[in-house]
């Protein structure tokens, strides 16, 4: 096939265009015109086509311009949080085929061997550096889902998709270069493309800002408020959380906020009804649906008003094919498809089938007009704050540890939200009493965060089907009161 | 704000009466989703913001009472300054 400018490099020549304000970081601005030369330095140092690039991340503008200046050169975007074990950086880097790493921030250390440039240290460039010549189906992005064996597994992301999905995003958003859109979600999940790309493609300004991340909700309204916050995107989960403050402990909205996008998990009806009693009417609330491998957000709805029952994840957006087989599973076609999983044949003929469509494993049911409603998985995959996590890769990586002669894992709803639950099952020799201890200390050596239980039992026995299959949901019947998840 | 305020914020956060002051509130099953309830909790009770990473520094409540009261007692001196 002959190389193309399709994908990323139309993205890029509209950030080109565009003049003024396109990051606020901790409330000093950065121009489109330095956005520009700083991704073209990028690009410049990693030279035209460099393959996969790792990109240690941080709350930063190098992370953004890091990723512009892999797109313009022509490579993907592989990004590493920091705060993950070095095994599981090593595991990524290695999954993901990278040559080159940028580091963003002080103190980050990739593992010895790669090749490492810091994007603190490449300035400007004078001329802009002209985007690579790229296929539509060149690897954008490479990102890990949660996998059965415990091993990351890599979903390649073409350029075509991120094209496609943010021109469509920039429709549903109505972004215009007026609007101030928050960066809040992880540089290291795919969330935080639909907020730089419909924003940096529009003219709009991203602001970065720590006074996000502290975990405290006045701080977090103030600035949004200082900065003049117009656009939210928030995992579903947190914005639980914000209701339950607005409500109970009288916080305010900045008067700017205009849209307010949710999305990771169902939301909550109780919460739902709460935010239309706060007099938030003002503010667009979109309900949005969407996988890694189908890219960002595949359905959306507007939450207008209070729900009865649970709350529906809305219509197929106009680039998105969808069908429902017999049985209830939403399968998902169309320009946005993701390549698969690298390296994983198998896995990816498993869920991509060869016929256009990827198999979700979410169970739909559509409404009279259209909307569909979200009833579950057709797995055991939970989504534990947004994330998903399957209980088998988390099984995998306790079963490894020497002293566990078994154990299942599965998600509890507690407390108003879902909560990672593992019960083990200690070997012969093992001290039970220490058990706990040890098992959580190893993983926390092998693990990211969202994998590690947030519950951890030490128990005599699971209980099995009558096939003689571990039962997850038996198992917790068995040792919890009223622990449905 | 005293240690016993506090252990009320985690007895409700936490659905649970099993908390004392040395209780640590994320060996307690605790996350960053209920931590903001926690935080929420303080400031409006004691009108100190304090930070997720403030809370992953002091998890229990003897330690975070001791950091709500300094961090008064510098709001005091601050406000009287002013």
């Amino acid at each position: 096939m002959t190389p193309t400018t399709v994908g990323a490099p139309d993205l890029l020549a509209a950030v080109r265009t565009h003049t003024g304000t396109a990051i606020l970081h901790n409330g000093a601005p950065i121009g489109y015109r330095e956005l520009t030369a700083r991704a073209s330095a990028v690009a410049a140092a990693l030279g035209p086509h460099p393959g996969a690039v790792g990109v240690y991340t941080s709350r930063t503008p190098e992370t953004v311009i890091a990723l512009l200046g892999v797109l313009t050169a022509g490579g993907a975007y592989v990004p590493v949080d920091p705060a993950y074990p070095e095994e599981r950086q090593e595991a990524m880097l290695a999954a993901a085929g990278t040559g080159t790493v940028l580091v963003t921030a002080p103190g980050q250390a990739p593992p010895p061997g790669a090749v490492v440039v810091d994007v603190r240290g490449l300035g400007e460039t004078d001329t802009e550096t002209e985007p690579s010549p790229v296929d539509g189906t060149d690897a954008a992005y490479i990102l890990f889902t949660s996998g059965s064996t415990g091993a990351p597994k890599p979903v390649v992301t073409p350029r075509r998709a991120i094209s496609t999905v943010t021109a469509a995003l920039r429709d549903l958003f109505g972004v215009t270069p007026a609007d101030r859109v928050l960066q809040f979600a992880s540089l290291s999940w795919d969330t935080c493309f639909e907020e730089i790309l419909p924003a940096l493609t529009s003219g709009a300004t991203l602001v970065v800002d720590d006074e996000a991340h502290t975990g405290s909700f006045p701080r977090f309204l103030r600035m949004t408020a200082e900065r003049g916050v117009t656009v939210l995107d928030l995992p579903t989960a947190y914005w639980h959380e914000l209701v339950r403050h607005l409500a109970e402990d009288g916080g305010t909205l900045p008067e700017s906020l205009r849209l307010l996008i949710i999305g990771g998990e169902a939301a909550a009806p109780a919460r739902l009804a709460e935010w239309h009693g706060l007099g938030a009417g003002g503010v667009r609330l979109l309900n949005t649906y969407g996988c890694t491998e189908t890219t960002l957000i595949t359905h959306a709805v507007e939450l207008g008003e209070t729900v009865e029952g649970r709350v529906p994840i809305g219509r197929a957006l106009p680039h998105v094919l969808e069908r429902v087989t017999p049985e209830g599973e939403l399968l998902i076609g169309g320009p946005a498809l993701s390549l698969g999983y690298l390296g994983l044949p198998e896995a990816t003929a498993a869920r991509f089938g060869g016929d256009g469509f990827f198999r979700t494993g979410d169970r739909v049911e559509r409404l009279p007009d259209g909307r569909l409603l979200h009833l579950g998985r057709l797995d055991g995959e939970v989504k534990i704050r947004g994330v998903r996590v399957d209980p088998a890769e988390v099984e995998s990586l306790i079963g490894a540890h020497p002293d566990v002669a078994a154990v299942a894992v599965t998600g509890m709803a507690a407390a108003g939200r879902t909560v990672l639950t593992a019960y083990v099952v200690p070997a012969a020799h093992a001290d039970p009493g220490a058990l706990r201890a040890s098992v959580l200390a190893r993983l926390r050596a092998t693990a990211p965060a969202h994998l590690l239980p947030g519950r951890l039992r030490v128990v005599p026995e699971l209980a099995h089907t009558a096939s003689g299959k571990v039962d997850r949901a038996g198992t917790r019947r068995r040792y919890e009161q009223g622990g449905e998840a | 704000m005293n240690v016993d305020g506090v252990i009320d914020i985690y007895r409700r956060v936490l659905e649970s009466e099993d908390i004392t002051g040395d209780s640590d509130f994320f060996e307690l099953g605790g996350d960053s989703l209920l931590a903001t309830r926690v935080l929420s909790g303080i400031a409006r009770v004691s009108g100190v913001e304090l930070s997720f990473d403030d809370f992953l520094l002091a998890p229990t409540p003897d330690a975070l009472a001791k950091l709500v009261s300094s961090d008064e007692r510098h709001l005091n001196t601050a406000d009287g300054a002013r």
